[in-house]
């Protein structure tokens, strides 16, 4: 191995306790603790974060509703054969197209013996609007941020304000020959 | 059986429609690579665009200005990082892209090819430099590919801040500053208008990918009327604070209603994209020093991992 990039990891962001965990985009890292902690530094500059999620990105199974689409025998497909034992799958779903900075959003929990069997029954069980794409990821597969780390790892955030155009007030030449001089400039 | 015209159309529909095309929707071979062209090149540029500014990090004139810097070139990696993601949602692996990058294979904006001379440069890259970034970003946030947009409404909610921080700089160093730092500005902007300027790309009648990339809703609008725009909204500001625009042929058109510029050099423009720029050799040979010294940090965490998932077992 001359070099590596690492592999890809998913970032899911819970903004605050009552919000969804929502899909940020990607990180790589060489394992999911390192991938909590580069999802910290890559989307949590800014406030708010409560909570992060991180999954590798070949845990996830992705279907979108032109895939579904494309092939509805897909659906109505009886189970395989011999199910394997069942497990939690966490479920995401797209149901807006208003412009955003987030993806998918946790909708909730299947229990189902493969992933294609998980998507089969969040049709059925999340059918509250109309779903442009799914997520459907093992939950044994996912790290989540500790509560204990929440004050260490995501208040920092709230203290730079710097980070923010609202800090520079309003600049306008005319208002800049009115204002006072800033000595630490 | 649907056939490849039929899948076309269903495709150009949607994005008529207003509707984001996603991963593992069908999507015509050249949107796909006219999209990892696009976003490669605007990864590399925000990881190349850290270099220009970063060298003053150590030379900041205040406490504040210094934690104003380390905050914007920061920000400059992870708006890497967020289209690095976009661009991978395609196919790119992350070691190709990477791979392009520093072997010199890999386009990125020619304006980072220029040096940063003096602190005025930190303000009025963050005015100028930012500001014609986020005029071509805003619109890109409309992009039809929803990872490419989502990493542009995320970049710009963060970026406003770039642009405010060097315009308070630049506005406050020409109004209420010394001589000194009056005509430090006048210099920056002297050097970095032009360079500004061709950031929009070729003009129109030079620019082959425009067509294309407007008819499936990547672009909204073109480089020469996204330059005018800029042109228009900086003519007036520079006016209000008495810095003097590089152009002699600057003028306002009564008729139109905008500003006109004179002629910009593209010889210059081609010349730095080919890689003959002030600073390319120096851009590219930071980049490769930094890949090699992170080398056995990479190897030594992968080495970790592997580690630990062996004795777990």
């Amino acid at each position: 191995m001359n070099d590596t990039q690492w592999p890809r990891f998913e970032v899911f962001k819970q903004d605050t306790p009552g919000k969804p965990h929502q899909a940020v985009g990607s990180v790589h890292a060489p394992d999911l603790e390192m991938a909590l902690l580069m999802a910290r530094d890559v989307f949590v500059r800014r406030p708010r974060c409560h909570s992060l999620w991180v999954t590798p990105a070949d845990a996830i199974f992705s279907i979108t509703q032109e895939e579904l689409e494309a092939q509805p025998a897909w659906l109505t497909a009886p189970p395989a054969a011999a199910p394997a034992a069942t497990e939690t799958y966490l479920v995401f779903r797209k149901t807006s197209q208003r412009r955003a900075m987030t993806f998918v959003e946790h909708v909730g929990e299947v229990v189902a013996a493969s992933p294609q069997a998980a998507v089969q029954q969040a049709l059925t069980q999340f059918a509250t609007a109309p779903t442009w794409v799914w997520w459907v990821v093992p939950a044994g597969a996912v790290a989540q941020s500790d509560a204990e780390d929440s004050a260490s790892w995501f208040e920092p955030a709230d203290d730079k304000t710097y980070r923010h155009q609202s800090a520079y007030g309003f600049v306008s030449p005319r208002r800049q020959r009115r204002g006072p001089a800033d000595p630490a400039s | 059986m649907t056939t490849e015209a039929e899948q076309l159309a269903h495709f150009e529909a949607r994005i008529a429609r207003g509707e984001k095309i996603e991963p593992g929707d069908w999507m015509p071979a050249e949107y796909r690579r006219q999209l990892i062209r696009m976003i490669s090149q605007h990864a590399h540029s925000e990881v190349v665009g850290m270099l220009p500014e970063g060298q003053w990090i150590t030379s900041a004139p205040s406490l504040r200005r210094k934690m104003v810097l380390i905050a914007k070139v920061q920000d400059e990696a992870g708006h890497g990082q967020y289209l690095y993601h976009a661009a991978e949602t395609l196919g790119a692996t992350r070691e190709e892209m990477l791979e392009a990058l520093l072997t010199g294979k890999a386009k990125y904006s020619s304006v980072f090819n220029y040096p940063t001379l003096t602190w005025a440069d930190v303000a009025m890259i963050g005015w100028l430099v930012d500001g014609a970034a986020i005029k071509n970003q805003t619109m890109l946030a409309h992009a039809s590919y929803g990872p490419y947009s989502r990493a542009m409404v995320r970049i710009c909610a963060e970026e406003t801040f770039h642009h405010k921080q060097g315009k308070e700089m630049i506005v406050h160093y020409a109004t209420q500053g010394t001589s000194a730092q009056r005509a430090m500005a006048q210099d920056a902007l002297n050097r970095w208008w032009w360079p500004s300027l061709m950031m929009f790309g070729p003009h129109d009648s030079a620019s082959s990918n425009s067509e294309v990339l407007i008819r499936w809703g990547i672009k909204t609008k073109t480089n020469d009327e996204l330059r005018q725009e800029f042109v228009d909204e900086m003519a007036e500001e520079f006016r209000a604070i008495n810095l003097v625009i590089p152009d002699p042929a600057l003028r306002y058109d009564a008729a139109t209603g905008h500003w006109v510029h004179g002629p910009i050099d593209w010889d210059e423009f081609w010349r730095v994209v080919r890689g003959h720029g002030p600073c390319n050799a120096e851009r590219l040979a930071a980049r490769r020093q930094a890949h090699e010294d992170g080398l056995w940090v990479r190897q030594a965490m992968a080495g970790y991992a592997a580690q630990r998932v062996a004795t777990a077992d």
